[in-house]
């Protein structure tokens, strides 16, 4: 059952980057398009407008690192 | 070099003859950032613009106004006039301008004009073309009436059922258009009828003759017109060459002189003095004095206010106090405006500017993160990218686009990416030794290619020559062509991605710790920064000891010196937090470990590039020297290779894009949200000094 094993931790990795994925998706559609509208009345504010969209990247960095660590474990 | 560049608020006092001298001696050094006056101050009003100001205004509309008639464009390139032939022509210059091309505007004007009418004529004229009667058949009936229109479908059938015949209707070769003549007794049955199927009237054009050879007269006159018209426009295209240069110098240089004469609505006045407060850099101070003492002697009064601090309070006013006592005492005008930022840089430096300002102007106490993002921004760019393949091109795009923009913008990305592509090559060449995700080399003993069951040929293979995997040695250290892959040694790779994390962090940290000396002293700056250094330390020495315990699965040992030291720390750091901040430190905590795990991305986006041209080799290189090649025709195998060549370029062109963006976006994130939140407070107010920018003007 060894096969099964390893199958069953590479369908959690994929969970794992895939939802987060998603995740950080769902929050920087919101962010940007907000960002956007910001910048049609300030251009300036492109920079926070950058940083706060990626702010909810780290969700899929996190996902990313629990992903490698359990394709690390296989 | 990390802060701005100290200022001093300076002030000026003078009469009223010398104030345009004082603004030109102003405006030559560049280096002077007016304080705007106060409408409120009581004994002063603001000042009013200088005499010249409303002449040159008046010049200056009146050559905006050629310009535009002669469609003068801004961006033209001209030779650059001298100022003191505008001087002596400008008067003489705009008469001449204005009688000639207002006179033959005018002149296009009137013609336009006319082109229009005769255009009009002839649209009303074209539907009576296919009705074979003269135009003067139209009008002159007493019992008769004529209409004329447009039609949807033919009345005649209805006319002749209701009237008998008592009429009579023309009709165009199409049947959209009719003519109708009626007794005036059956006019209003007639318009009934017509009403019903589509009618709709058009006037009946004045004139008399056949309508064809009016039309054919009316396009001639057309014809002529716009011929006159053409040569008008080919007259003012000759004026504008002729003058462009003359009218844009003379705009430029009455710009100028209109934006000197109003400066003094900047600054303070009373009825014969005037007063201004300007921020310049401390060590302009010499050059703006002596320049005043030079031309005046001691007519206008000029003195130092202070030397700013860069303690947020107002205890910097004592230090000017110290020597300058009677300001402390009467203290009238403190204008209470923010000191304006300067930021001074090296050539190369200086161009990370723009990523700085692109999130906002650093304040005028605090460290400016520019050399910050100029050391890491590239380094991180270049380790997310790694890979000499993709660095070359991005060397190359560099370093034409520095030899070839010109806007400021653009020239800190091309800045950017040539440092980029520096440390790209250098990673790829020493950290990971590959190019397009193709390893130079195997080192002996491992099988060559970068995942087990993937085995992609190296560039030695590939070549067929013999590349040495260890370069050299330094002492014991060998140098060899890479020491991990991309996707073959994830573990070490990460670890060192959460090091560089903590460094940088660490670095911010330090930074932080500074920002806060400088503003509100050491003790504030040990409670509020140095807690988080500790807890940051702390969370360093924990981390192999988790590592250890977490992944390799080791138990945990209590006589760990790392770990008792690594949790002492934290302890540590965390009192001191909470006696720092407070309360909000313990929500703050889990960001160390989000921040520093936040660096993995350095080597996630290597590895997602890694794992893309991995998939790209894979297909084109099996494709060129895969097994079974041999058996194949010639002619599969020439059309093999095209396609693989192919898939290659595209695909790693695809990953060469997304690497811009996705490096490019990574890195600089990890500076704006991860470092800068460590000391960056941002929105100061950017030092913007009197100057004059010419362009098509010289001054001898």
């Amino acid at each position: 059952m060894v096969e099964m094993a390893s199958g069953l931790i590479a369908i959690a990795a994929s969970v794992a980057v895939g939802v987060t994925g998603l995740a950080s998706a769902i929050a920087e559609k919101d962010i940007g398009s907000a960002a956007i509208g910001a910048m049609a009345e300030n251009e300036k504010l492109f920079g926070k407008g950058l940083i706060l969209t990626v702010i909810p990247e780290t969700i899929v960095i996190f996902g990313l690192v629990v992903a490698i660590l359990l394709w690390l474990s296989m | 070099m990390l802060l701005p560049e100290p200022m001093s608020r300076v002030l000026v006092v003078g009469t009223k003859q010398r104030l345009p001298d004082t603004i030109d001696i102003l405006y030559s050094l560049e280096n002077v950032h007016i304080i705007d006056f106060p409408a409120d101050v009581e004994g002063f009003s603001l000042g009013s613009p200088m005499d010249a100001a409303s002449d040159a205004s008046g010049k200056l509309l009146k050559l905006r106004s050629v310009e535009k008639d002669l469609n003068i464009d801004e961006k033209e390139q001209v030779e650059q006039v001298p100022i003191s032939k505008i001087e002596n022509n400008l008067d003489a210059t705009i008469a001449e301008l204005e009688s000639e091309v207002k006179d033959t505007i005018e002149l296009r004007h009137a013609k336009q004009a006319q082109l229009a009418d005769l255009e009009d004529k002839l649209v009303q004229l074209e539907p009576f073309t296919s009705i074979p009667l003269g135009l003067e058949m139209y009008r002159g009936y007493t019992s008769l009436k004529v209409m004329a229109g447009n039609i949807r479908t033919n009345p005649d059938s209805a006319l002749s059922e209701v009237m008998s015949g008592h009429y009579e209707l023309f009709t165009s070769e199409k049947g959209t258009f009719i003519v109708l003549f009626v007794s005036t007794k059956q006019a209003e049955e007639a318009q009934r009828i017509l009403g019903q199927n589509g009618f709709v009237q058009v006037s009946i054009p004045e004139g008399e003759g056949i309508p064809q050879t009016i039309g054919a007269a009316l396009e001639n006159d057309i014809a002529a017109v716009k011929r006159e018209i053409g040569e008008i426009n080919d007259k003012i295209a000759e004026l504008s060459d002729r003058h462009a240069s003359m009218v844009l110098a003379s705009d430029e240089h009455l710009s100028i002189k209109v934006e000197k004469a109003e400066l003094p609505l900047r600054m303070g006045a009373s009825a014969h003095s005037f007063i201004l407060e300007a921020w310049i850099p401390t060590d302009s101070y010499d050059q703006l004095d002596q320049a005043l003492t030079a031309k005046f002697g001691d007519a206008v009064h000029f003195e130092l206010l202070e030397n700013r601090g860069r303690a947020d309070d107002e205890a910097s006013v004592e230090e000017s106090a110290d020597d300058e006592t009677d300001v402390a005492d009467e203290a009238p005008l403190s204008l209470g405006e923010e000191t304006p930022v300067k930021l001074e840089h090296g050539r190369n430096a200086g161009h990370f500017e723009f990523f700085t300002k692109l999130l906002s102007t650093p304040r005028y106490n605090e460290v400016d993160p520019t050399i910050t993002v100029a050391i890491f921004f590239p380094m991180f760019f270049g380790l997310m990218v790694g890979d000499v393949g993709y660095g070359i091109p991005f060397v190359v795009l560099g370093f034409l686009g520095l030899r070839m923009c010109t806007s400021k913008d653009w020239r800190a990305i091309a800045t950017m990416l040539f440092y980029g592509g520096i440390w790209s090559i250098f990673f790829g060449l020493f950290l990971f030794g590959d190019m397009m995700g193709i390893e130079f080399t195997a080192p002996a003993g491992h099988a060559a290619g970068l995942v087990p069951g993937w085995e992609t040929p190296t560039w030695a293979t590939l070549l067929g020559i013999d590349i040495p995997h260890t370069l050299f040695s330094i002492g014991n250290f060998d140098v060899n062509l890479g020491y991990y892959t991309k996707l073959g040694s994830v573990e070490p790779l990460l670890y060192m991605s959460l090091w560089i994390g903590i460094a940088h962090l660490l670095t911010g940290l330090a930074l932080g710790f500074y920002n806060v000396a400088i503003r509100h002293g050491l003790k504030q700056a040990i409670m509020e920064k140095l807690s988080w250094i500790l807890i940051m330390v702390g969370f360093a020495c924990l981390l192999p000891v988790a590592i250890d315990i977490l992944i390799r699965g080791h138990d945990i040992d209590f006589t760990n010196p790392l770990l008792m030291t690594g949790i002492g720390l934290f302890a540590v750091g965390v009192i001191m937090a909470l006696g720092g901040v407070g309360g909000m430190a313990i929500v703050e905590l889990p960001e160390v470990m989000s921040n520093v795990l936040s660096y993995t991305r350095l080597i996630a986006v290597g590895m997602s590039k890694a794992g893309m041209a991995l998939a790209f080799n894979y297909i084109s290189l099996g494709m060129i020297v895969g097994i079974g090649m041999e058996n194949m025709d010639p002619t599969t195998n020439i059309v093999m290779l095209i396609s693989a060549l192919l898939i290659f370029t595209v695909g790693h062109l695809a990953i060469f894009i997304l690497a811009i963006l996705s490096a490019g976006l990574h890195g600089i994130r990890l500076q704006y949200v991860e470092l800068f939140k460590k000391f960056y407070e941002g929105g100061g107010l950017e030092f913007n000094p009197l100057k004059i920018k010419r362009r098509y003007t010289v001054e001898e």
